[in-house]
């Protein structure tokens, strides 16, 4: 019933609570008393006089887990997020009321605690805040989605699932996905080294075979992920799909690799986006020759036909501007924490 | 009707020029974008009301697409009737204040004005924006008796269609939920039309005026991909959908070079600086990347706004490139004065072929031809053709795509809605699409069109919405036809058949 308040507010729990809602995680909602008290007292106090500026009280975090210096993990409260997501699929977060739109591919979805979980790597300056700001029970300012066209899992029989960098955590749903509907699966993912793999246990659970690379060899197989995929080729013949996510650079070499053995292969593409809904161009790809916006012909393209250079350029599209960020973010952290924007 | 003791209006007697509008500066005005044109005061608007004919058979009203009472509201002016002035206006448009600033009149009112045969037409738009302003300054608002009928009504988008047609539901007594998939509500009106044109503070203070009626708004909601039409209609229980999703997805031209930094469209270039604050980076984290030679490509409003925006952040130079001449210029004529004062650099008759890059991949130049005018198109403007032999370079770093859009595939993707060839939802006469109980308006229907032509479609479509539920229209409720003995059928009276919608009593029970 609490939540029901929340949502006067101008949050999406309105009718989650009511109707959306598959009775388990309505029962979950009540008892996560507590918590529901918390975010009502969090909405109050972020509802603005005016209706018609971001209103909404925002979206909890509701668990962190650290995988690095670098990588880390969110757990974002959105039943109804939770319930429509689907493998491939990702979401469009602003942290604060000055941020910036990014996405963030759906790591993984859990319809009965209605939470959406979300693999970030602090690179640029709003990713960088967020590891600082997004602990447990903090509130993103806006998350939407799922956006996207879902992963294809089809009828493939024996499919290779390759994750790199922060393409691992993507590539998971997918993976499970094809493990899910029969498919014989071979994970195959890349880390720096040791120190920095995460989930292993959780792909192995899903995967038939499950191949990690090292670039130092600390763990797994000494090497890029496309010595792991010459590995799976090597053992196996009949391989008919592979699906990449990972840097641009990594996910050419694989569709290089697949190329001369007539594998389809899959890529999830990362450009620059702003809305997300198709409505700015911002993130279109060159793919068979024609222009395509990843947000929503998207993000899933047949590797084969994407301009890898092309994206690697557009990426570089805001270089100097994101250096910059960074450079005035870091000034506003000494000596005190910059606390420039509200939150509760 | 014409009132006791008023003398009779004529051509001669009326002021003979137009009252003036104050508009701010062009040099101080593109050094900010504080709002260019700063509408009438009350003895403009005075002087400007008493140019007005009060024709007894306006051709005014049926050139407005949404049938405002002009020369009612305009009489009210005349006779210090503020207030009703007001309720005359809002009856019909919830939002003078943004129509009176972005309307095309001189295509619609102002253009059949029978004044403007002789004089200039009577400036309905600026009398509109008055009142308009007045009402928010004054805290007018016309908080209707509603009377919840049960029905449940979504929206599907903030924009200038959805928020029409949610007004004319939540009026009606539904229960009204607008799906916004932005984090801010307004659509266009936020995202596409700069601060200069229309403040922010204007769009708000509409909106508040929309929940006052009961509207509900949920913004961060792509609809389509977090629940789809269908749901809406099953699982989230809405008796009627209303989309207004709006075109978006612009176009590009598919010349060499569109992929080089510094490349974008209109869209994404006012994405960023109205939603996101591009404009205050790094305070704001959304970068701009504009930079100072700047030409947009196209001469429509958003073209306008694209090259005004872009003199405001910083540019040097702003040019508009256009492959037809001023006169097919699909723009507002007051926009394309303004920006031509403010210095902007217009190349009529001149395609691009092609956009030239550095080493770095950052734009240097683009490769142009000059057209010229040959035969009449279909549109009826005469279409161009290029000039044998013309080519040449012209230096840019930013190059901007203003040359329209295509349909957004979002809904088409995820529901089973019929489209037409053009990816755009099919809908019959009453906006009816494919899906029963499901209504389309605004330019998911139409194309990239103009903002009172999306109220006009969300109004259309709320009335068809209203016929579907069978709620009384307040519009219709006195109207004779269809009622009497001649209309009758299976012994039920034609003009009572709203009453009888057995969907009627089960909303009402629910409701209770």
């Amino acid at each position: 019933m609490r939540i029901m308040i929340n949502g006067a507010d101008g949050g999406l729990y309105y009718f989650l609570s009511s109707e959306m809602l598959p009775a388990p995680a309505r029962r979950r909602s009540n008892l996560r008393g507590k918590n529901v008290i918390e975010t009502v007292q969090a909405g109050d106090q972020a509802c603005p006089a005016s209706a018609a500026s971001e209103s909404a009280p925002g979206f909890e975090i509701t668990a962190r887990e650290d995988f690095s210096d670098v990588t880390y993990l969110l757990e974002v409260r959105h039943p109804m997020l939770a319930r429509a997501a689907a493998p491939g699929q990702f979401v469009i977060v602003i942290s604060h009321e000055r941020g910036e739109r990014i996405p963030l591919t759906i790591a993984d979805f859990d319809r009965n605690e209605g939470t959406i979980t979300l693999v970030v790597q602090a690179v640029g300056k709003t990713t960088r805040e967020m590891q600082q700001r997004c602990q447990v029970g903090a509130r993103l300012s806006s998350v939407v989605g799922p956006m996207g066209i879902p992963s294809e899992i089809g009828n493939a029989r024996k499919v290779v699932c390759v994750g790199g960098g922060l393409g691992v955590a993507p590539i998971f749903p997918q993976l499970r996905a094809f493990k899910q509907s029969g498919t014989y699966v071979i994970g195959v993912v890349g880390f720096r080294n040791r120190e920095l793999v995460f989930w292993e246990e959780k792909f192995k659970e899903h995967c038939d075979e499950f191949i990690i690379c090292t670039d130092d060899g600390s763990a797994g197989i000494k090497g890029l992920v496309t010595d792991g995929i010459r590995v799976a080729l090597q053992r196996h013949a009949d391989i008919d799909k592979l699906v990449a996510i990972g840097p641009p650079i990594m996910m050419k070499a694989c569709a290089e690799t697949t190329r001369p053995h007539g594998i389809a292969t899959t890529v999830s593409l990362n450009p620059i986006m702003v809305d997300g809904t198709g409505m700015c161009g911002g993130c279109r790809v060159q793919v068979a020759g024609e222009t395509k916006f990843a947000c929503v012909d998207g993000p899933e393209f047949n590797a084969h036909d994407v301009d890898f250079e092309d994206l690697m350029g557009r990426l570089r599209r805001f270089t100097a501007y994101e250096r910059q960020a960074v450079e005035v973010w870091e000034q506003g952290q000494s000596p005190t924490e910059s606390g420039a924007t509200p939150r509760t | 009707m014409e009132k006791k003791g008023a003398k009779k209006k004529t051509i001669r007697n009326i002021p003979q020029d137009r009252a003036p509008m104050p508009v701010r500066d062009a040099d101080e005005r593109v050094q900010n974008f504080k709002e260019v044109a700063c509408g009438f005061d009350t003895d403009a608007a005075l002087v400007e009301a008493e140019r007005c004919l009060l024709c007894p058979d306006p051709a005014c009203v049926p050139g407005c697409p949404v049938a405002i009472d002009i020369v009612g509201f305009i009489e009210n002016i005349a006779d210090g009737n503020y207030r009703r002035s007001y309720d005359i206006l809002s009856d019909a448009n919830l939002l003078p204040a943004i129509c009176g600033r972005v309307c095309p009149q001189e295509d619609q009112c102002e253009g059949v004005c029978p004044v403007g045969d002789t004089l200039e037409p009577v400036a309905i738009g600026r009398l509109e924006r008055w009142i308009g302003d007045l009402a928010l300054a004054e805290g007018w608002t016309n908080e209707p008796y509603i009377e919840p009928n049960g029905f449940k009504v979504g929206i599907v988008g903030s924009g200038p269609a959805g928020i029409a047609c949610a007004a004319d539901m939540a009026k009606a007594g539904c229960d009204v939920t607008i799906y916004e998939a932005l984090h801010a509500p307004g659509g266009v009106l936020r995202y596409g039309i700069p601060e200069f044109r229309l403040p922010n503070e204007v769009i708000d203070a509409e909106m508040r005026n929309l929940t006052r009626m009961g509207v509900k708004i949920e913004c961060n909601t792509l609809v389509g991909r977090l629940f789809t039409i269908e749901q809406m209609l099953t699982e989230l229980g809405f008796h009627s959908v209303f989309i207004g999703s709006g075109a978006g997805y612009p176009k590009f031209m598919g010349i060499p070079g569109e992929s080089l930094h510094g490349v974008l469209s209109a869209n994404e270039l006012l994405t960023r600086c109205n939603l996101m604050g591009a404009g205050d980076f790094p305070h704001h984290d959304t970068p701009l990347g504009l930079g100072k030679h700047v030409a947009v490509i196209g001469s429509g409003n958003t073209a306008m706004d694209a090259m005004r925006v872009a003199l405001r952040l910083g540019a040097e130079k702003v040019y508009c490139v256009y492959r037809r001449t001023r006169d097919e210029s699909p723009a507002r004529e007051e926009e394309i004065v303004h920006t031509e004062e403010e210095g902007i650099e217009f190349h009529w008759l001149t395609a691009p072929l092609e956009i030239l890059g550095d080493d770095d991949g950052r734009v240097r130049a683009m490769r142009c031809i000059r057209m010229e005018l040959g035969e009449p198109d279909e549109s009826g403007r005469r279409r161009p053709v290029e000039v044998e032999g013309s080519e040449y370079e012209f230096e840019a770093d930013t190059v901007v795509y203003a040359i329209g859009t295509n349909a957004n595939p979002v809904l088409g993707q995820t529901s089973k809605l019929k489209l037409n060839q053009w990816g755009y939802l099919d809908v019959d006469e009453d906006l009816a699409t494919s899906m029963a109980g499901v209504y389309a308006g605004g330019d998911i229907v139409t194309g990239a069109a103009t903002v009172i032509l999306a109220m006009g479609l969300g109004r259309q479509a709320a009335r068809s919405m209203k016929a579907y539920l069978g709620v009384r229209d307040s519009e219709s409720a006195y109207r004779p036809e269809g009622q009497g003995p001649g209309n009758v059928l299976f012994g039920i009276d034609l003009g009572e058949k709203n009453f009888t919608r057995i969907r009627v009593a089960e909303a009402m029970s629910a409701a209770t």
